[in-house]
């Protein structure tokens, strides 16, 4: 039993930040922009937030400032994202080369603030945001013990998120017009929507939420941030593919990766008997994502548009 | 125009970057003194940081010029180059930490006779390792990590842990080095009372803060492991996050430099002195021993590889900051006397393929891979 708990909080510390920025990709994408930067916007959001950690962490309350410090990360990936929604939309250049252009430049940018401002390239903090039992709720048999232990706010932002995504891209007027300029834009500027509004709206979206992601990464994760957050966001992209831009897939994809390097790294307890090598559940989610883009290539439920610069006269 | 902006904003960029790393020593004149970086970073808390510290503390003194270049890519093609820009820009002295440069400077000793070569970490040879070479106007210094990993795993078992683990990064000759020596120490402590100890060993394969490993080290801490080895890199950050979430908290050692300020639940960290081995090899360049090959009284000379250990001081446990429960300074001191004076032999990576290898019977050792 401790053993499930166990594996199912670890599998907390992937999930919630893959699902978080594949859901900022899926944001991006559905509106027709095709969005690689998501590991910039990640470590641009990472390095703000722990950035404002590190600086005020001993003057407030550990939750609010985790708070304060996921808006900020999001803001910041807001304002990085704009740089590609800026290229793609307006400049109408090759998304993917603007993205790896941003993949690039964020580490960089990183570490040269981080010199300039301490002499070190490592950001320090001390992670104070565990919440060891949820009054009330922790105290609940079994379902307490398992959500309400040992938990971090951002395992239930991210569920938010979730649920929000969803109602969003499929419950408003805005989510029919995001989905519509990532499938066929001409029809929907004839309909009067303003496709280059309704796609800066997907990618900011999109910086946001990468942006959050990257802090949620990094905290659980190390006592330092480093410019680097190992690579998760071109993962969040494997597991948006996975999931076929669908909310619920991408959860069930990010869950299903999560749970992947969950037991690769602290092994299954009742089939450690087996003997099966770590090297497989490494593989699997990889080997999945392959097989899943194998068999729905024919009929992709990638947006139609996206990667194209909206072009009026097109037809 | 834009060329003339393009260069007006590089040279702001060279600017700035020698502002940032805190010295004044960098830009004005010709530098003597350059250190290349490997793969890591200037302000890796660990290597790179501790060799530059040593050359920028010998410098100053001197009133030396020194600068550091950090290569393009981490390969021999770029250390070439990065050694031949250190040198037409007039350095006399090139010092290389990481086994990395072992061909570089293999290739490169022989090109500029006049330019003196320091290599940590590594001895020179060329790219098939047939052939090693180190000329007079080089040398190669190695450090016994066996020697610290083993007061690491001995002081851990004598302080009453008796199931430990060891993260290391890439299984690179240093981190094995370290890794075989403390199996090894906890093995003797185990052996003097009389018990069991039980080990989990692993290579991460890279020196970055991953959720891997941290769940790794978690998973770890759950099991009943109340110690873990973090060695390499920022591997050693996320075994503290592990070890801060766990109930109760676990403990970490740290290495290569004392990593006690980076999280309480670091109780010793396994050192080597590499600041002191630079300064004491600038010292012998600059004082003329370095170019006596032939006096076997100078330690450090030109012409030689030398393995720097337990009796020169240069590894061990920096006591002042670690937090042992029954550990005493009187049991740290006799097994160091003991490693000095030869009476503790402690096998390294070259002694053995794998740790199962090291005849070690009072440990239980599980490799995870």
């Amino acid at each position: 039993m401790s053993d499930i708990l166990f594996l199912f909080q670890q599998t907390m510390f992937f999930f919630i930040p893959l699902l978080i920025v594949a859901l900022g990709g899926l944001f991006s994408e559905r509106s027709g922009i095709i969005n690689i930067a998501l590991e910039g916007m990640m470590i641009i959001g990472a390095f703000a937030g722990i950035f404002f950690i590190h600086f005020f962490q001993q003057s407030m309350d550990p939750q609010i400032c985790l708070l304060v410090a996921l808006l900020i990360a999001g803001l910041s990936g807001t304002l990085f994202a704009l740089f590609h929604a800026i290229a793609s939309i307006n400049m109408k250049a090759d998304q993917t080369i603007s993205g790896t252009a941003l993949n690039m430049f964020a580490p960089a940018f990183c570490i040269f603030v981080a010199r300039l401002v301490q002499q070190t390239q490592q950001v320090e903090f001390s992670n104070t945001f565990r919440i060891t039992k949820v009054p009330v709720l922790g105290d609940i048999p079994f379902i307490g013990e398992f959500l309400f232990q040992n938990t971090y706010i951002t395992n239930f932002l991210g569920i938010l998120i979730l649920v929000l995504s969803w109602l969003i891209l499929y419950k408003t007027r805005f989510g029919l017009r995001l989905r519509s300029c990532g499938e066929l834009p001409q029809a929907a500027d004839s309909a009067g929507i303003n496709v280059y509004k309704i796609r800066y709206a997907g990618t900011l979206i999109s910086g946001f939420l990468a942006g959050m992601g990257g802090l949620i990464f990094i905290v659980p994760t190390s006592t330092n941030f480093n410019a680097d957050v190992a690579g998760y966001g071109f993962l969040a992209l494997a597991v948006l593919i996975f999931g076929q831009w669908k909310p619920w897939h991408i959860a069930g994809a990010a869950f299903f990766f999560g749970f992947m390097k969950t037991i690769a790294s602290a092994g299954l307890p009742f089939l450690a008997s087996l003997s099966i090598p770590n090297y497989f559940y490494k593989i699997t989610p990889y080997v999945a994502t392959l097989i899943v883009l194998a068999f729905t290539s024919k009929n992709s439920a990638a947006p139609r548009a996206e990667g194209e610069p909206f072009d009026k006269g097109k037809r | 125009m834009k060329k003339m902006f393009a260069s007006l904003l590089a040279l702001s960029m060279v600017l700035v970057g020698c502002g940032g790393d805190g010295g004044d020593s960098a830009s004005s004149s010709k530098p003597e003194i350059v250190m290349l970086t490997d793969k890591g970073t200037i302000d890796d808390k660990s290597f790179n940081q501790g060799t530059y510290e040593g050359v920028k503390a010998y410098a100053e003194k001197n009133g030396i010029d020194c600068t550091y270049i950090k290569p393009v890519d981490a390969t021999t093609d770029e250390y070439n180059n990065s050694i031949d820009q250190a040198v037409k820009s007039g350095a006399k002295v090139v010092v290389c930490p990481g086994y990395l440069f072992e061909e570089s400077i293999y290739i490169k000793q022989t090109e500029y006779p006049d330019v003196k070569f320091i290599l940590i970490d590594g001895n020179p040879h060329d790219a098939s390792y047939e052939d090693y070479k180190t000329e007079k106007n080089t040398i190669g210094i190695t450090f016994q990590e066996e020697q610290s990993g083993y007061l690491a795993g001995y002081a851990a078992v004598k302080d009453g842990n008796t199931s430990l683990g060891f993260m290391g990064g890439q299984a690179v000759p240093a981190v094995m080095n370290f890794g075989y020596g403390y199996v090894q120490g906890a093995n003797d402590a185990a052996k003097e009372l009389g018990i069991t100890v039980k080990m989990k060993y692993h290579y991460t394969g890279g020196f970055s803060a991953t959720p891997e490993i941290q769940t790794k080290a978690s998973s770890w801490y759950k099991d009943g492991v109340t110690i873990v080895f973090g060695c390499g890199g920022s591997v050693g950050n996320s075994v503290m996050a592990a070890a801060e979430a766990s109930n109760p908290a676990g403990k970490v050692i740290g290495v290569d430099v004392d990593q006690s300020s980076e999280s309480d639940t670091v109780v010793t960290s396994a050192y080597k002195r590499l600041g002191d081995a630079v300064q004491k090899a600038l010292e012998s360049i600059y004082s003329g021993d370095f170019d006596k090959t032939d006096d076997t009284s100078i330690q450090f000379r030109g012409g030689q590889n030398i393995v720097l250990g337990a009796k020169d001081g240069d590894v061990g446990l920096p006591l002042e900051t670690s937090k042992f429960d029954k550990f005493t300074e009187a049991d740290y001191n006799a097994i160091y006397d003991k490693i000095v004076d030869g009476s503790v032999t402690i096998k390294n990576n070259k002694d053995a393929e794998s740790p199962n290898d090291l005849n070690c019977s009072n440990v239980d050792l599980t490799i995870e891979n």
